[in-house]
């Protein structure tokens, strides 16, 4: 090895070059085309609703699934379902309790592919300090230098403990919440 | 009794429509009155049934008044005042009308407040406007207004009848309900 000094150099380039190559692609979220949204059931009718402002870490490749990773963060208080008093009730301290959990957090870090550009992955989700694991389906759709990742999740709002007091009643605000997700990633 | 009007009687099938719409609309005013300073839960809950009871009150008068397309009402009595005849006629025409209008005026304003009008959990209602909180306000006092107007109008109505019964003594009252005329025709 002395004689060639350079040697360990360039293997180690190799090494770092090659982990990078592996690694999969960190991607950046497109915030303005990108939508977070869920449906929930209330009077035995559905009502939409968006969180405005959420931020996405997405590293995912579906060649390197066991290097891809999600780390979503999501500002609880930035829920929209289109009636204020609504938004007022779910920020309220018996549902999201926005003031005291300002964010709920999802990381997903163990992804399955389900053929073609469809993929699993279990994640965590944090919401109201209880974490639990919900699993997301989604698309990965990409062409050239962006993608979209398209994708759902069910959950049981009680779970998290979103429905205190009175809000434990499920007959007229159903415990299912659908999540869904369109990111634009580039 | 007779499924279809006679000459001088309304038939079991008219009869049927009207008590039962009677028995609705007060319904409606029992929970709207109930309703207010619930628990933000319980009033989703009351008003879920309200809205029902309001979409099933629509779909009767729309059968109603096809019923009647088909089968002309017996002839008030004759030799009443004219007057009498046309505040009749008025009062019946807006009935009819406040019956469509109230609970159009109850499924739009909850639509423009982003709550789908789901009949009793069967059948979701399509909303015809987006949510708007000024066009939410203006329908809300719409569909009050309304439904005092009706409030007001079946009383007079009420107050007609029984005049007709108690003063007048003769069959308007009767031939609105399963009993035998007072001088049996038939």
């Amino acid at each position: 090895m002395r004689k060639y000094p350079h040697l360990s150099y360039l293997f180690v380039l190799v090494l770092v070059c090659g982990s990078v190559a592996l690694a999969a692609t960190q991607w950046t979220l497109q915030p303005k085309e990108s939508k977070l949204t869920f449906v929930g059931i209330q009077a035995d009718a559905q009502f939409e609703g968006t969180f405005e402002r959420f931020t996405a870490d997405i590293k995912f490749d579906p060649k390197d699934l066991a290097g891809s990773h999600f780390d979503v963060k999501i500002d609880t208080a930035s829920v929209n379902t289109r009636d204020s008093e609504r938004d007022d009730a779910i920020k309220s301290d018996d549902l999201f309790a926005v003031k005291q959990f300002p964010s709920a957090h999802y990381v997903a870090e163990r992804f399955t592919a389900k053929g073609g550009n469809k993929f699993t992955a279990v994640g965590r989700l944090t919401l109201r300090n209880v974490t639990r694991e919900v699993p997301i389906e989604f698309t990965f759709d990409q062409k050239d230098k962006s993608a979209w990742l398209e994708g759902s999740a069910q959950l049981k709002r009680l779970d998290f403990g979103v429905g205190q007091g009175d809000w434990k009643e499920t007959k007229d605000v159903g415990n299912d919440v659908k999540v869904s997700f369109v990111l634009l990633l580039k | 009794m007779h499924l279809r009007n006679t000459l001088t009687r309304y038939g079991a099938v008219a009869q049927l429509f009207h008590w039962a719409i009677v028995a609705l609309v007060i319904t409606q005013f029992v929970l709207a009155e109930r309703a207010e300073g619930l628990s933000p839960v319980a009033k989703i809950g009351i008003l879920a049934t309200h809205k029902s009871v309001g979409i099933t009150i629509l779909g009767l008068a729309l059968l109603r008044l096809t019923w009647r397309l088909f089968n002309p009402v017996p002839p008030l009595p004759a030799g009443a005042p004219r007057w009498q005849d046309r505040a009749a006629h008025v009062s019946h025409f807006l009935l009819y009308a406040l019956l469509f209008i109230t609970p159009v005026l109850g499924w739009l304003m909850s639509s423009a407040r982003a709550f789908s009008v789901s009949w009793f959990g069967l059948v979701t209602l399509p909303d015809f406007i987006e949510p708007n909180k000024a066009a939410y306000e203006t329908l809300h006092d719409a569909h009050e207004f309304m439904a005092k107007s009706l409030a007001v109008i079946a009383i007079v109505h009420a107050a007609a009848a029984l005049k007709h019964h108690f003063f007048d003594r003769d069959n308007v009252l009767r031939r609105m309900l399963p009993v035998r005329d007072r001088t049996p025709q038939s």
